[in-house]
């Protein structure tokens, strides 16, 4: 693995992490310094999944490793759980998912004419099925759900 | 913070900067509600950021360089939101093995695209471009497929990439405006929305839990946890679920529908591993 990638994630990962605390700080009022452990846990979770993907031959994707890392940290027999939680739960989701679509949002910049060039129809369809496939697993989760009795 | 380490490491700091105030200017502006008849739409800061992001590239603020930039940095970003999901999932393991049937045969859901989306696609005078929109969400795998199956410069490449674009461009601000108004004017539980938002698409699903746990505070986490593990389950199934269901589905419907829906104008589908 090249030393550099690993640099720049790290690098990356800090700059995101504090524009995030920043947004955590402003929109939900979570002092920067208090949910700066909890932004370096996830950043750290972040890190070794991104390295793992990397070392194991294995083609699996980053985010499985972190999404599990973060499982197995926080699940009912992990000794770490109580106070990993605690930290991480001063870091508001909605405040990490901000600067993901400021990112996007520039990026898709370089879409735009190739979504100028559709018409209408495609937009149309294109909507319904996001509609579709959001609303056929909502009423097949109901339907499960109430036959288990969990809701 | 840490400096420029030699000069492999190269940074786009006037990209950063502009997310940082876009971060600043959205979540000052703060999370907004309105109510429509019954329902509710939440504007969110993570909404105004990407629409002003947008806004933003057909500015001189940035430009080609910096929207180069952000796209690895996407993906990155999108791993702390998977490290947080991770962390709300854990505690809440338990539950959601409980819930394992429900998670697994939602997954079943997109199906429900096929039903909705590729009648109207026929009744729109779509041709062979119908199989290729409506046959998934049309994420990166999915058009990886047909790309493989029919070809790039193929009608249905045209078509799952037209709904790729457009997932693109809409998919979240779409979800996140849609997601939560459906969770406030459909009788189903927060938790049955909160597995759908799982569609294979990291900022969709951002979009559209971050939405529904802010329509239902009581229940964030659970939602969040609902949501993530979702999409980790469809992320990796979602292909296979396209190979062996989406597409002979989609391309059934086509060869039943077509006929009574376009008429004569109908078109028989591509023959496969041919352009």
């Amino acid at each position: 693995m090249a030393l550099d990638k690993w640099q720049e994630w790290v690098l990356l990962l800090i700059i995101i992490g504090v524009i995030a605390l920043v947004g955590n700080q402003i929109g939900f009022d979570v002092p920067l310094l208090e949910a700066l452990p909890g932004m370096a846990i996830l950043g750290l979770i972040s890190l070794a999944g991104l390295i793992l993907a990397k070392v194991i031959p294995v083609k699996f994707p980053s985010v499985a490793y972190i999404g599990l890392i973060g499982i197995l940290l926080t699940m009912p027999a992990s000794p770490f759980a109580d106070s990993i939680v605690a930290y991480t739960s001063k870091v508001q989701f909605l405040a990490l998912a901000t600067p993901v679509l400021a990112y996007a949002g520039i990026a898709i910049g370089k879409s735009w004419a190739d979504f100028r060039a559709l018409g209408w129809r495609a937009i149309l369809v294109s909507l319904l099925v996001l509609i579709g496939t959001y609303l056929g697993s909502a009423v097949i989760a109901e339907i499960v759900l109430r036959i288990q009795g969990i809701i | 913070m840490e400096q420029k380490k030699g000069s492999s490491v190269r940074v786009n700091w006037k990209l950063h900067v502009v997310v940082l105030l876009l971060v600043i200017i959205t979540e000052a502006i703060g999370i907004h509600k309105i109510s429509v008849g019954p329902g509710i739409i939440l504007l969110l800061p993570m909404l105004y950021a990407m629409i002003l992001g947008l806004v933003l590239y057909f500015t001189r603020v940035v430009g080609e360089g910096e929207a180069t930039a952000a796209e690895p940095i996407i993906i990155l970003s999108i791993t702390y939101l998977i490290a947080k999901i991770g962390v709300l999932i854990g505690p809440n393991l338990p539950k959601i093995i409980a819930a394992g049937p429900a998670l697994i045969l939602q997954e079943f859901g997109n199906l429900g695209t096929i039903l909705l989306a590729l009648p109207v696609a026929l009744l729109l005078g779509f041709g062979r471009e119908t199989i290729g929109m409506t046959h998934s969400v049309g994420r990166e795998p999915n058009v990886g497929l047909i790309v493989d199956v029919y070809g790039f410069n193929s009608p249905e490449g045209r078509g799952v990439l037209a709904v790729y674009v457009v997932g693109t461009l809409l998919g979240a601000i779409f979800m996140g405006l849609f997601a939560g108004f459906m969770a406030t004017i459909l009788p189903l539980h927060p938790l049955s929305f909160a597995m759908a938002t799982g569609i294979g698409s990291g900022s969709m699903m951002t979009a559209a839990s971050g939405s529904l746990a802010a329509v239902f505070p009581e229940m964030a986490d659970d939602i969040l946890a609902f949501a993530g593990a979702s999409n980790l389950l469809t992320t990796a199934t979602g292909l296979y679920m396209s190979i062996f269901i989406g597409l002979p589905m989609a391309t059934w419907l086509y060869r039943v529908l077509g006929p009574r829906l376009q008429g004569a104008r109908f078109q028989p589908e591509s023959r496969r591993e041919e352009r």
